[in-house]
C-alpha cells in the first residue's frame, strides 16, 4: 500500500492521483499522526515546489478532516497565544513550529488540530503565491524592470510619432487602443488558475472567444468593450482618468504611482508600471517622477493615459479589467516602442509579452485572474493550453507547466464562418445583477485538485473530455449539441467540484426558461467563477430575440424576488454580441482626429469651464477647443453636450438627499434622538469607544474546569427521558436571531442572512429559515407536539422575512411561525480616527501579502482622511437609509419578545409553555434536543447555556471564570488580546430560558405581560446594567456600474451572554458537540462544512415534507 | 581570412564634422578623430582605407587623414538613406575582399597589448568568418547600439556564435529576443563600432533594401540575416569604445586618451585644480 509522501512523488498516475481522504478513510489515529510526521519532515526536505505544496495540503486534510472525526482525539485544549500571532504575521513555518511544540508538550487535541489545518493550509497557498510571483517576475521581458532603480537607467523612450507639434495651437496626437473581453466557451473548470496550469498543464484547456460587446436596446451597434487612451503632455506629470468611474488624478510624486488603493485609478497605475514606463524597480528609490518622466519624454513632458470601459458592469465575468489593463499596458508599451506598430493588432510575440505583463500588473495591483483571462487581446476563437515547461524556461524544475499557456488560433478552416454566425444567432449573454467574490471558489478548487478528491478528480477528467466535444459541435455548428454540452457540463462535473458556483436564482432562470421556451431552449452556460453575474442562454436562432427580450423580464422580476436574500448589485442586463476578429488594436489618431472619448470630455469640460481662461493650461485650451469645434460637425459629440450643462449644474438637477428617507425609517422604528445624541458626545469624547469595552487590565481571568459544564455527550442520556416528556407537553418553543444582515456572511451586502438560500438539501437550495423551520418540523413530529418557532426581526429583516414566511409557509406562518419584530434602532455613525487607529493598531490583524498589504494600508489611509473630511462621530447618512441604520445587538431580542407581545401571544397559544430555547441564525446543529431540554430543567436555573471547545476560527471571546464567577465574556472585553487564547469553550450562544424566572429577572410575572407601561421600565432598568460596547462594522457603498466601496463604521450594541453577568440570577452551562453548536459565519467555511460531515448531520435533523 | 582594407563611414549629415575635431592622442600629438581611427586600422595591418562621407566633405576629410591620405579613398553618399546604405556605397571601393569596418564617430582604446583592430582581425585569420567586437553594456544604454544574443563558443577568447542581432532594442524585447548565457543579469553584447565583414554583408544590405526602398537601411537588420546564413561571430574585446557623437562625447574620449597616456599627470592635475575651484 503507497504511502502518502508515496502518493505524492509517484510518477504513475495511478498512484499520483490516489485520493487522500480514501486513503485516511479505515486509519487508526495513530497511524493518521505518524503520516503527519512523516509529511511534515518530509515537506522540509523536498526541494520540488508543487510536492512540497501538495505534502502541505495533505497535512492541512489530515488536521481538518481525518484527525478530528477520531473519537480518540481529546477535543478541548488550547491555541499558543504566539502561534496565533506568527500566523496574523504571515509566519506560517514559525505558527506550525509552535503548535507542533505545543502537540508534543500536551499531547494533540482537536483544537490544536485545527490551527495546525489552518497553519498548513494558509502556507500552502503563500507557498504557491510565492511562486507564481517570482515566475511573473523572471519571464523574459519583465525582469529588467525590477533592476531598474534609477531615472537615468531608463532605456524607454516615446515614439516621435506621439510628440507635441511645434505649433502648440495644433492638437497633440494620441493613440488608442481597442481591446475585446473574453468569454469561455467550454468552462475549463477553473484549469485556468495558475497554480492548476503550472502543475497540470495537459488538463489546462479553453475554449475563449474574443468578442464586442453592446448593451441591449441600449447600443446601437457592439463595438471593443474596452478602450485605452495615450497622449504625451507638455507637463512633467502623470494624468490617469477612468471615464467609466467618472475619477481623475494628476500625479507628480513617484511614490504615488505606487500607492492602488489611494483613488479607484489602481488598474491604471498597475498599468503605467507594468508597461515599464515607470518601472517597479524604483520604487521607493526617493527618484523623481519628473526626471525619469523627461528620460522618456523628453525634460518638462509627461502623459496621459485614460480608460474607458463601454458601460459593461462589475461582475460580468468576461475578464473586463484583466482586458482593460491588457489595452492599457499595450498602448504603453507601443508609445514606448516595445511594441513596433503604432496601428493595427498586435503580433503574437506582442500579445503574449503584454499577457505577461497583465499578470504582472495583477499581482502589483493585488488582484488576479486566471491566465485565459487576457484572451480579448488575442482575435476571434482560440484554444488556449496549458504548456509544459522546457529547458530554458523560468519554470523548468520548479513547476511542470509554463506560467503563460499556449494559444492556438482557431480560424476559418477550423470553425468556418458560418459556425460562427450561428453560434451568434442562438447565444444571448446577460449579466444576472449578482457580484459575488469567487476568491473562496478558486482556493477550493486549488485544494481540491491537489487533494485529488475521488468525485471531483473524475468530474475534472469530464471537463476535459466535455472541451472536446464543445469544439467538434462548434466545428460542426451544431449549436444545440452545444447548448446540451455546456447545460450538461454545469449541472454535472461543475457543481461536483464546487455546489457552490449554483444558487436559487440562476436554477430559477433556467427553470423558466426552460419552461417558457421549451425545446426552443437549447442550453445554458456559466461565465467565469461562478453563476449569478455573467451567463449565457442558448436560444433556437427563430426565436432568440424574443428570448432576448423575455429574459430581461424574467431576470427583472427573480430579482425583485430575490434581493433580499441573495447579493445583487445592480439590475441585470441583457447583451448584444460579435466575435471580435481582431483583439487588441491601435490606431495613432492625428490632427483633428486626434479626439478622446466622448465621456472624457464630458467629465473634464464642466471643470475647465469654472476655470477663468488665464487659469487654463495649453492643453486644456487646446481640448476647449478642438471638443468645440468638432462637436459642431461630429454627431457623438453633440449628442454629449445636454449631459455637459446637466453636469455644469449638479446641485439643481441633482437627486434628492437619501436623508428624507433615513428620516422616515428613524421616526417609524422609533429612533431615540436624545440617546444618540449622548452616545455621539461620549464618543467625541473618548468616554466611550472600542478601547473602552475592555475590562480592567487587573481582572483576574481564568479558564473553566471541566467540571464547571455539564457534557451532554457523556451524560445528556440521563435526561433525555424527561426531556421527551417535556416536549411531549408541549413546554418549549424556539427563537431563531434573526434580526441580522450577515455583514461577514455577504461581505456587507445588505442581504437578509436568514433568507440565503446557502445550500442544497434534497435537492433544493434552502435558506437558513427552511432548514430551522425543517428542525422544528422533524422534533414536532417526532415529540408529538407542534414546536412554536419565532425569528426575531429588524427593521432591515423583518418585512422581507414576512414576505418569505407568507409565502413559502403559508400553513404555519401565524399559527407555529411567528415573527417578533425589533423595538429598537440605532444611527450608524462615521468613526472616530482613534477607534480605526484602535482597530488597526491595537487588535490583532492578519498580515496580508507584500502587495495587499500595501493595498490595505493605502485603503486606510484614504478612510482616515474620508473619516476626518466628513466629521468624526457624526451621522453617517452618505449611503442606502437601510445601510445607515444598525440594530443595537441581540440582548434586546429576548426582551422584545415581552415588549412586543410576541410571549403573550405564545403562551396564549401554548400555556404549558415554559422554556425558550434561542440561537443564532447560522447555528444550524441547534435543534430541541429533549436531552438538553431535561438537564436545563433538572437544572433549576433560569438561564443556560451551550458551550462548544474552541477552534482555532473560533473568535470573540468564551467561557471564563471572571473574579471567580463563571460567565460568557465578549472577546471586545477581555482587557488584552492574549487572554481568549487562555479560554478552552467558546460561546454557541444558544440560550435556554426559563419563561418564569426570566420575567422574575425582570421584575414581571405573566400575568405582567398585558401591561406595557411596566414593561418598558422593567426592561430599560436592566438594559441600564448591561455593558454597551462600540464596535465597527464594514459597509457597502454601491455607485457606478456595480462599483462597490466598504467603510468602517461605528455602532452600539448589547449582547445577550453579559445577562451571565447579572447577580442573583441562576445560570447552568453546557459542553455539546461540535455539530451542534458551531456557527457559519463566512460562505468560505461551506466547503469544509459540506467536507466534514457537518452538513450530513443537518440534513439528519431535517424534515422536508 | 587576410584584411588589407578598412571601410569606415562618415556620412552622418547630423555628426560629419565630428570626425574632423582635433584630439590629443596618448603621444601628446594633436591629431583629428578620422586620423585616431585610420592609425588603429593601420597599426593593426590595415593598407587601404575607404571613408564614406557626405557629398562635398571630401576635401576637409582629405586633411583630417594625416599620414594616411594616400592610402585612403572617399566615397560619397549622396542622400543620408541610413547606415547600411552608407557601407553599401563603399561596395565599389571594396570590391570581393573582406574588410575591416570602423564608424569614425567612435575611438577605441584596448586594454591589452593588440590594439581593438587587432584583436578582431586576428580571431577572423583563425575563425575565417566575419566577426564584430562587441561590450557587455548595462541595458540602461541598450537603446543607443545595435546587440546581439548567440551563445559562448569556448575556449581561451570570449568569443561568441551570435543567433541574433537587433538594432536599438528595448529590454523588453532583448531579454526575449538577445539570450546570452552566462552574461550578467541586464548585461547585454551591444556593438562596439568595429567588424571584419565580407562581401556577403552586401548582399544582405541588398536584399534589405529590396523589401522597404523607401525606408532608411540599417546595418543590424542585415547582421541578423547574416547571422541566420552562416557562422558570424562576436568577439567580446579587450578595451573601450567612446562615442564622440555622445552627450560630452569628445570631451569623455579625450580625457580617457589623456589618462591612458603620457601626459596622464598633468592632465590629473588639471581636473584636480578644476575641482578644488569649483566645489560645487
Amino acid at each position: 500500500m503507497a504511502t502518502l509522501i508515496d502518493i505524492i512523488r509517484s510518477q504513475e498516475a495511478a498512484i499520483r492521483d490516489q485520493s487522500v481522504d480514501q486513503w485516511c478513510q479505515d486509519r487508526s489515529i495513530a497511524e493518521l499522526q505518524t503520516a503527519a510526521a512523516e509529511l511534515e519532515s518530509y515537506r522540509h526536505e523536498e526541494t520540488n515546489l508543487y510536492q512540497r505544496v501538495r505534502a502541505l495540503f495533505f497535512l492541512h486534510t489530515l488536521h481538518r478532516y481525518h484527525l478530528p472525526q477520531r473519537p480518540e482525539l481529546p477535543s478541548a485544549g488550547r491555541v499558543p497565544y504566539p502561534a496565533f500571532q506568527h500566523m496574523l504575521d504571515r509566519r506560517f513555518e514559525e505558527a506550525i513550529g509552535t503548535l507542533r511544540k505545543a502537540e508534543q508538550d500536551h499531547g494533540a487535541n482537536d483544537t490544536l488540530c485545527s490551527a495546525l489545518a489552518a497553519a498548513y493550509h494558509a502556507l500552502a497557498f503563500q507557498t504557491l503565491a510565492n511562486q507564481v510571483r517570482r515566475t511573473v517576475r523572471s519571464t523574459r521581458g519583465n525582469a529588467w524592470m525590477f533592476r531598474l532603480g534609477h531615472p537615468q537607467d531608463q532605456p524607454l523612450k516615446v515614439r516621435p510619432e506621439l510628440l507635441p507639434p511645434a505649433d502648440a495651437t495644433q492638437p497633440t496626437p494620441s493613440l488608442v487602443e481597442r481591446t475585446a473581453v473574453r468569454m469561455d466557451l467550454t468552462h475549463c473548470a477553473w484549469s485556468d488558475i495558475f497554480f492548476l496550469g503550472m502543475d497540470y498543464p495537459e488538463g489546462a484547456r479553453v475554449l475563449n472567444v474574443s468578442i464586442n460587446l453592446g448593451v441591449h436596446e441600449r447600443d446601437t451597434a457592439t463595438r471593443p468593450p474596452v478602450e485605452a487612451y495615450f497622449r504625451v503632455i507638455s507637463e512633467p506629470v502623470l494624468r490617469l482618468a477612468s471615464v467609466d468611474l467618472e475619477t481623475s488624478v494628476t500625479i507628480s510624486d513617484l511614490e504615488e504611482v505606487f500607492d492602488f488603493g489611494r483613488d479607484y485609478l489602481g488598474l491604471l497605475k498597475a498599468a503605467i508600471i507594468a508597461a515599464g514606463i515607470v518601472p517597479p524597480g524604483i520604487e521607493r528609490s526617493g527618484a523623481s517622477l519628473p526626471d525619469l518622466l523627461g528620460r522618456i519624454f523628453g525634460k518638462g513632458r509627461g502623459f496621459e493615459l485614460i480608460s474607458n470601459v463601454n458601460g459593461i458592469p462589475k461582475g460580468s465575468r468576461l475578464a473586463v479589467s484583466t482586458n482593460l489593463l491588457g489595452a492599457l499596458i499595450a498602448v504603453g508599451m507601443r508609445a514606448t516602442g516595445q511594441v513596433a506598430h503604432l496601428n493595427g493588432p498586435l503580433t503574437e510575440a506582442d500579445r503574449r509579452i503584454v499577457a505577461a505583463r497583465a499578470i504582472l500588473g495583477e499581482w502589483l495591483g493585488g488582484s488576479g485572474g486566471g491566465w485565459q483571462d487576457s484572451g480579448g487581446i488575442w482575435p476571434g476563437i482560440k484554444l488556449i493550453e496549458g504548456a509544459p515547461s522546457q529547458p530554458g524556461d523560468a519554470e523548468h524544475g520548479v513547476s511542470r507547466g509554463r506560467l503563460l499557456p499556449q494559444h492556438t488560433l482557431l480560424g476559418p478552416d477550423r470553425i468556418s464562418p458560418a459556425a460562427r454566425k450561428k453560434l451568434q444567432d442562438s447565444l444571448v449573454l446577460v449579466h444576472g445583477g449578482m457580484a459575488q467574490n469567487v476568491g473562496p471558489i478558486l482556493e477550493m478548487v486549488t485544494e481540491k485538485y491537489l487533494l485529488r478528491c475521488a468525485a471531483e478528480w473524475t468530474a475534472r477528467g469530464t471537463t476535459v473530455a466535455t472541451l472536446e466535444a464543445i469544439l467538434e459541435h462548434l466545428a460542426a455548428g451544431d449549436i444545440k449539441a452545444l447548448g446540451a454540452a455546456l447545460t450538461a457540463n454545469f449541472t454535472g462535473p461543475l457543481q461536483q467540484i464546487i455546489p457552490w458556483v449554483s444558487n436559487r436564482y440562476t436554477e430559477r432562470l433556467i427553470a423558466e426558461v426552460r419552461a417558457e421556451f421549451g425545446d426552443a431552449f437549447w442550453g445554458f452556460w456559466m461565465l467565469g467563477g461562478m453563476s449569478g453575474g455573467g451567463m449565457g442562454f442558448i436560444f433556437d436562432p427563430a426565436r432568440k430575440a424574443e428570448g432576448q427580450a423575455r429574459l430581461r423580464q424574467i431576470m427583472l422580476r427573480a430579482k425583485r424576488e430575490l434581493e433580499a436574500s441573495l447579493p445583487f448589485a445592480m439590475d441585470p442586463v441583457v447583451y448584444d454580441f460579435t466575435i471580435n476578429e481582431d483583439g487588441s488594436s491601435a490606431q495613432l489618431l492625428t490632427d483633428q482626429a486626434a479626439l478622446l472619448p466622448p465621456a472624457y470630455y464630458r467629465q473634464i469640460i464642466p471643470q475647465l469651464l469654472r476655470k477663468a481662461p488665464r487659469e487654463l493650461t495649453s492643453r486644456e485650451q487646446q481640448d476647449l477647443t478642438q471638443f468645440t469645434r468638432t462637436a459642431k460637425t461630429d454627431p457623438k459629440l453633440a449628442a454629449s453636450l445636454p449631459q455637459l450643462l446637466d453636469d455644469l449644474l449638479p446641485n439643481v438637477l441633482g437627486t434628492s438627499a437619501p436623508g428624507q428617507d433615513l428620516d422616515g425609517l428613524l421616526t417609524a422604528n422609533g429612533f431615540d434622538r436624545a440617546q444618540h445624541e449622548e452616545i455621539r458626545h461620549h464618543l467625541k469624547e473618548g468616554h466611550i469607544g472600542l478601547a473602552m469595552n475592555r475590562l480592567s487590565p487587573t481582572t483576574d481571568i481564568a479558564d473553566l474546569e471541566p467540571s464547571d459544564l455539564f457534557d451532554l455527550a457523556q451524560n445528556g442520556a440521563d435526561h433525555r427521558a424527561a426531556g421527551e416528556a417535556a416536549l411531549a407537553r408541549g413546554e418549549l418553543a424556539v427563537v431563531t436571531y434573526a434580526a441580522g444582515v450577515g455583514s461577514r456572511w455577504t461581505q456587507g451586502a445588505g442581504c437578509v442572512k436568514g433568507l440565503h438560500p446557502f445550500a442544497k438539501f434534497e435537492g433544493r437550495h434552502r435558506s437558513f429559515i427552511d432548514v430551522h423551520l425543517a428542525k422544528t418540523r422533524q422534533a414536532s413530529r417526532r415529540w408529538g407536539h407542534a414546536i412554536p418557532h419565532v425569528f426575531t426581526t429588524s427593521y432591515l429583516t423583518h418585512q422581507p422575512t414576512e414576505a418569505y414566511l407568507r409565502r413559502e409557509f403559508p400553513d404555519d406562518f401565524g399559527r407555529t411561525v411567528h415573527l417578533s419584530p425589533g423595538r429598537s434602532i440605532g444611527l450608524r455613525l462615521v468613526p472616530t480616527v482613534r477607534d480605526l487607529q484602535f482597530a488597526w493598531k491595537e487588535t490583532a490583524q492578519q498580515k496580508l501579502d507584500e502587495q495587499q498589504e500595501k493595498m490595505r494600508d493605502s485603503v486606510r489611509g484614504a478612510l482616515t482622511n474620508w473619516a476626518r473630511s466628513a466629521g468624526e462621530a457624526s451621522d453617517y447618512t452618505d449611503n442606502l437609509p437601510g445601510q445607515c441604520l444598525h440594530p443595537v445587538g441581540h440582548w434586546f431580542e429576548i426582551p422584545n419578545l415581552i415588549k412586543n407581545g410576541t410571549l403573550r401571544e405564545l403562551l396564549q397559544l401554548q400555556p404549558n409553555l415554559r422554556t425558550l430555547m434561542v440561537h443564532n441564525i447560522d447555528t444550524l446543529g441547534a435543534t430541541a434536543d429533549p436531552a438538553m431540554l431535561g438537564w436545563f430543567n433538572a437544572s433549576d436555573a433560569a438561564l443556560g447555556w451551550e458551550a462548544i471547545t474552541k477552534r482555532i476560527e473560533d473568535h470573540g471571546g468564551g467561557f471564563a471564570r471572571i473574579n471567580g464567577r463563571v460567565r460568557i465574556i465578549e472577546g471586545l472585553a477581555l482587557p488584552r488580546e492574549e487572554d481568549e487564547f487562555r479560554l478552552s469553550y467558546y460561546n454557541a450562544n444558544t440560550c435556554w430560558v426559563d419563561i418564569d424566572q426570566l420575567l422574575h429577572t425582570f421584575g414581571l410575572t405573566r400575568a405582567d405581560l398585558d401591561h406595557q407601561e411596566g414593561i418598558n421600565e422593567a426592561i430599560r432598568s436592566v438594559a441600564a446594567r448591561m455593558p454597551t460596547y462600540v464596535t465597527l462594522k464594514e459597509v457597502k457603498k454601491r455607485w457606478g456600474h456595480g462599483q462597490e466601496d466598504v467603510f468602517p463604521v461605528a455602532q452600539f450594541e448589547k449582547l445577550w451572554g453579559d445577562m451571565t453577568t447579572l447577580t442573583g440570577v441562576p445560570h447552568a452551562f453546557a459542553l455539546v458537540p461540535r455539530h451542534r453548536g458551531q456557527q457559519l459565519k463566512d460562505q468560505a467555511q461551506l466547503d469544509g462544512w459540506q467536507r466534514d460531515g457537518s452538513a450530513a448531520h443537518v440534513a439528519g435533523l431535517c424534515d422536508w415534507r | 581570412m587576410n584584411v588589407r582594407q578598412a571601410l569606415i563611414t562618415a556620412a552622418n549629415p547630423r555628426q560629419r564634422s565630428l570626425p574632423l575635431q582635433i584630439l590629443i592622442d596618448r603621444d601628446g600629438v594633436p591629431r583629428s578623430a578620422l586620423e585616431i581611427v585610420l592609425q588603429e586600422a593601420a597599426g593593426a595591418g590595415i593598407e587601404r582605407f575607404c571613408v564614406v562621407v557626405c557629398p562635398g566633405d571630401e576635401n576637409a576629410y582629405t586633411a583630417a587623414c594625416g599620414p594616411y591620405r594616400a592610402q585612403t579613398e572617399f566615397a560619397v553618399q549622396a542622400e543620408p538613406r541610413g547606415y547600411g546604405d552608407a557601407i553599401l556605397c563603399g561596395r565599389a571601393q571594396i570590391g570581393a575582399d573582406p574588410f575591416l569596418h570602423l564608424v569614425g564617430d567612435h575611438i577605441h582604446l584596448s586594454d591589452a597589448t593588440a590594439s581593438c583592430a587587432r584583436q578582431l582581425l586576428d580571431v577572423a585569420a583563425t575563425e575565417k568568418t566575419s566577426v564584430s567586437a562587441v561590450q557587455p553594456t548595462h541595458e540602461s544604454q541598450l537603446t543607443s547600439f545595435g546587440a546581439v544574443g548567440g551563445k559562448l563558443l569556448g575556449g581561451d577568447l570570449p568569443l561568441y556564435e551570435i543567433e541574433a542581432v537587433l538594432e536599438k532594442p528595448t529590454p523588453t524585447l532583448a531579454e526575449q529576443e538577445l539570450l546570452v548565457p552566462g552574461m550578467r543579469a541586464g548585461y547585454y553584447l551591444c556593438f562596439f563600432g568595429l567588424h571584419v565583414l565580407d562581401q556577403q554583408i552586401f548582399e544582405s544590405l541588398e536584399a534589405e533594401r529590396s523589401k522597404a526602398p523607401d525606408q532608411l537601411l540599417g546595418l543590424s537588420a542585415a547582421l541578423h540575416q547574416l547571422a541566420g546564413q552562416r557562422r558570424y561571430l562576436a568577439l567580446n574585446i579587450a578595451g573601450r569604445r567612446y562615442d564622440i557623437g555622445g552627450h560630452y562625447g569628445l570631451l569623455h574620449a579625450q580625457l580617457a586618451l589623456s589618462l591612458g597616456g603620457k601626459d596622464r599627470d598633468q592632465v590629473m592635475t588639471q581636473i584636480i585644480e578644476l575641482l578644488g575651484q569649483n566645489p560645487r
